[in-house]
């Protein structure tokens, strides 16, 4: 009877304690947040190889300890690790004049050497820079004096500034750390020039980077960041709660991220900022002009379809305003794309006229329009790991349906959709641009490639007219000849309707309200943590 | 019993070859040709042709299957398991910390099962049918059939944010073991505390209880002896319960951003790490037949009957 009563009692205090638990309403406070002065952000993967001259690292991290000639900013292309630069007469020699007193963070000196020694350890490994094409054109590069480095192109191209200023390859490590002489088989260290270096990896755990005390552009004020491996998304929610972690951004891709609500509810703590970026990139639907007996090969269908998808509910409810509405290949803020095209809003009178037009009939029975014999039936492939993706594709298919247009949607790996692009073995399939550093040449470029959007292409009418345009772009030295190449470029892709735009994709951050100097670069893979600073 | 056990040795390894074979045969079976799954687990952005054919070719994939095999499985005998595709650092030198620290959750919380287990399946065998039993059993069913990842927020949040004892993640201190070993615990204390609980029951019916109670044996030597004869059962269950909760630790792990083998898992699966997986897939199959070899040679041993028909 006693044993009975102690049991009661204690089971009454267990479920008190929980209840009390539960009661109290509001999130911990983030007691630590606004004490630290260091960012520990997640990061749903380890920074991984940090070997600038490959692609197995962590974009972010490799952003912050190396450093690029030239770097790519709202205002153009302007000085980095060169001073200055000179381009010969005829566009296919660069002379750079370095910045002097500039050092690597093991203490090795940054000079035209260090230049000439890294850019032919890109260049000696170049099967796996092909998709680069600045590595297709280096002819070869010398050090003219200790601080003047020479790089000579096979042909004068235009995006090789551009190039060389993303976050790999074209980056600088201290050749100390070269491995066989070069970098493809390895380094042995992570020195770079940047405003941050690596200071402890434990591999799924943390990386841990410092202020370099010696950077040239001076000190960072924030000394401390730390690279926190978090592979769930409702951890991440909570040690932001907690204050274990203070810092998130979002790749192009949704990744090292929390759900919006979640974002919203850090945010109204008042602990928590979120900042978002400018468009980085387009998500959109790939139309296979070569997919033979598809009715896809018909630009009016594929204009049907583009006014079938209703890119502000998409928007709004489905990526609950994170991204914006997208109405063309490129957002505006992408060099040569603020070009007039015509709007194709979502619109089912005007897309059941299209195909009406073109010989599309409606069954009144299947509710699915047919042409001598052929239904109108395409299939859609997405991301199987994007949720977002496959409520996209059920709503696209929803309101297709409406028309007459039947699409059968096919989830598959990201790896699986990258091969049937190369092979053109799709209808349609999602995808997105290369972002804002990097178009519009390099997604242009695309077009032509074969492990890429050579089919999505090579089927329309203009085709050959569109490739004739993309090689002369590229050499092009004239900045009005460029202009105007490039608006026929994406007048042509627009008027065929090959690229079926949804939404430019934006980088959010959540920092602690005491963060000032949050910015974005020109590219959706780094952000500029060495301009951060704490009120 | 010497010729037993040299028996269950000797079987153990034709099991391990055939493992080794499936877990090879799996990885060439994809439709998608293995230099593909090497250049997009390195992160490279356009894989041209050429590109495959230079990675075949410097990774031996252009060499027969056989070949292939036969060299990959000699040098794992060597525990040289290949390089990772996307660190490029040997495999071993990721599994072995990943399989350590997860080996370190592990035995925390079997030690925890095996004490909460017994504990409770004493108590409840000695009070059956009673309250304390069916609460007891009740409670353990609703815990065992709440989700890993459910429990993990749930004491994450409770623990950590609220009332900030514990970390939320990650394996930086003592305190770190509490959380994720809690959540392995109660996930498998309420399954294996059934057991010992029939166990003892049935043999609370055997005719040497009742001999012992008309002899006027203590209620305590009574159940000394019961759990004597009960642990047999117990001893095989738990001889289980290591690698059952060394091959299921992926939820738990990547909940708490525990840096081990489930984590180091999901990395490898989702990134087609191939070297890594294979190496994660044998050590596994190692340890449950290594787990299933002792299990069965320490029952024997215990266990007179059993020896009987040897």
């Amino acid at each position: 009877m006693l044993r009975n009563r102690t049991i009661m009692i204690t089971t009454i205090i267990l479920a008190m304690a929980l209840l009390a638990g539960c009661s109290g309403g509001s999130a911990a406070e983030s007691k630590t947040v606004n004490k630290v002065q260091e960012l520990v952000y997640a990061t749903s993967k380890d920074i991984n190889d940090m070997n600038p001259h490959l692609y197995g690292g962590s974009m972010p991290a490799q952003g912050m300890v190396y450093e690029s000639l030239v770097e790519n900013t709202q205002e153009g292309i302007k000085p980095l690790l060169a001073e200055s630069w000179d381009i010969s007469e005829d566009g296919r020699i660069y002379t750079f004049h370095l910045k002097k007193n500039v050092k690597f963070h093991d203490g090795e000196p940054f000079n035209a050497d260090a230049v000439t020694r890294n850019i032919e350890a890109v260049q000696s490994n170049a099967a796996k820079h092909s998709w680069i094409k600045l590595s297709t054109k280096i002819k070869s590069v010398r050090a003219v004096s200790e601080y003047d480095v020479q790089l000579e192109l096979t042909e004068p191209y235009y995006p090789a500034l551009l190039e060389l200023a993303m976050t790999r390859p074209y980056v600088f490590l201290s050749p100390k750390d070269f491995e066989n002489g070069g970098t493809k088989d390895g380094v042995r260290g992570y020195n770079g020039t940047g405003p941050y270096k690596l200071a402890e990896h434990k591999t799924d755990q943390y990386a841990v980077f410092e202020a370099n005390e010696h950077y040239w552009g001076g000190t960072p004020k924030v000394k401390k960041v730390t690279a926190k491996v978090l592979p769930a998304g409702e951890t991440t929610f909570l040690a932001l709660q907690k204050g274990e972690v203070n810092f998130i951004f979002t790749d192009d891709r949704g990744a090292d991220s929390i759900d919006v609500e979640a974002m919203k509810q850090l945010a109204d703590t008042g602990d928590y900022q979120i900042v978002t970026s400018e468009p980085m990139n387009t998500k959109l639907i790939v139309a296979n002009s070569s997919k033979a007996g598809s009715p896809v090969q018909e630009k009016a269908v594929r204009e049907a379809l583009w006014y079938s998808i209703d890119r502000d509910t998409i928007r709004e409810q489905i990526v609950q305003g994170t991204e914006t509405t997208a109405n063309t290949l490129f957002s505006t803020n992408v060099n040569y794309a603020n070009v007039e095209l015509k709007q194709r809003d979502y619109n089912l009178d005007t897309a059941g006229k299209l195909l009406e037009q073109a010989g599309w009939t409606l069954d009144a029975g299947t509710g699915i329009r047919s042409k001598s014999g052929h239904k109108l039936i395409m299939k859609l492939y997405y991301d199987a790991n994007s949720s977002s993706q496959k409520t996209q594709a059920e709503f696209i298919q929803s309101t297709a349906k409406q028309i007459g247009i039947s699409l059968e949607l096919a989830g598959e790996e990201s790896s699986s959709i990258a091969k049937r692009r190369a092979s053109g073995d799709y209808d349609l399939l999602f995808n997105q641009t290369w972002g804002l550093a990097y178009d519009p040449q390099s997604t242009i470029s695309a077009f032509t490639s074969e492990a890429s959007y050579y089919h999505t292409t090579r089927d329309i009418i203009r085709a050959g007219e569109l490739y004739k345009k993309i090689d002369e772009v590229m050499v092009s030295r004239d900045e009005a000849v460029r202009k105007s190449l490039y608006a026929d470029i994406l007048q042509i892709v627009h008027d065929e309707a090959l690229f079926i735009p949804i939404t430019n994709g934006r980088v959010t951050v959540v920092a602690p309200r005491s963060l000032n100097g949050i910015s974005f670069k020109q590219t959706q893979f780094e952000l500029p943590f060495e301009q951060m600073y704490f009120k | 019993m010497s010729r037993y056990i040299l028996m269950r040795v000797l079987l153990s390894i034709p099991l391990l070859v055939i493992i080794s074979f499936l877990t090879f045969v799996l990885y060439n079976l994809t439709p998608s040709n293995p230099a593909e799954f090497v250049l997009q687990a390195q992160g490279v952005p356009v894989i041209t042709s050429g590109l495959i054919a230079e990675t075949e070719k410097a990774l031996g994939l252009d060499q027969p299957f056989f070949l292939r095999y036969l060299k990959w499985f000699i040098s794992c005998l060597q525990l040289d398991f290949g390089s990772s595709y996307v660190t490029s650092q040997p495999v071993w030198s990721l599994l072995g910390p990943a399989l350590l620290n997860t080996f370190k959750l592990t035995i925390v919380s079997i030690t925890a099962i095996i004490a909460v287990s017994l504990l409770l399946g004493i108590i409840c065998a000695l009070r059956q049918g009673r309250m304390l039993d069916t609460s007891v059993r009740g409670i353990a069913f609703l815990m065992t059939s709440t989700p890993s990842y459910c429990l993990a927020a749930l004491l994450i949040w409770y623990f950590s944010v609220k009332l900030d004892l514990l970390p939320t993640s990650g394996m930086d201190s003592y305190a770190s073991y509490v959380l994720p070993a809690s959540v392995i615990t109660i996930s498998y204390a309420g399954i294996y505390f059934r057991i010992i609980r029939s166990s003892i029951i049935s043999n609370l019916n055997e005719d040497y209880v009742l001999y012992g109670r008309a002899c006027g044996l203590s209620g305590y030597t009574i159940t000394l002896h019961l759990l004597r004869n009960s642990l047999h059962t117990a001893l095989s269950v738990f001889g289980m319960a290591i690698p059952v909760i060394l091959g299921s630790t992926v939820v738990v792990e990547n909940l708490f951003a525990w840096p081990g083998l489930g984590t180091l898992s999901v990395r490898a699966i989702l990134s087609r790490d191939f070297p890594v997986i294979q190496a994660y897939v044998l050590v596994l199959a190692a340890a449950f037949v290594l787990f299933n070899t002792l299990s069965d040679i320490m029952s024997v041993m215990l266990n007179p009957k059993l020896r009987k028909d040897l």
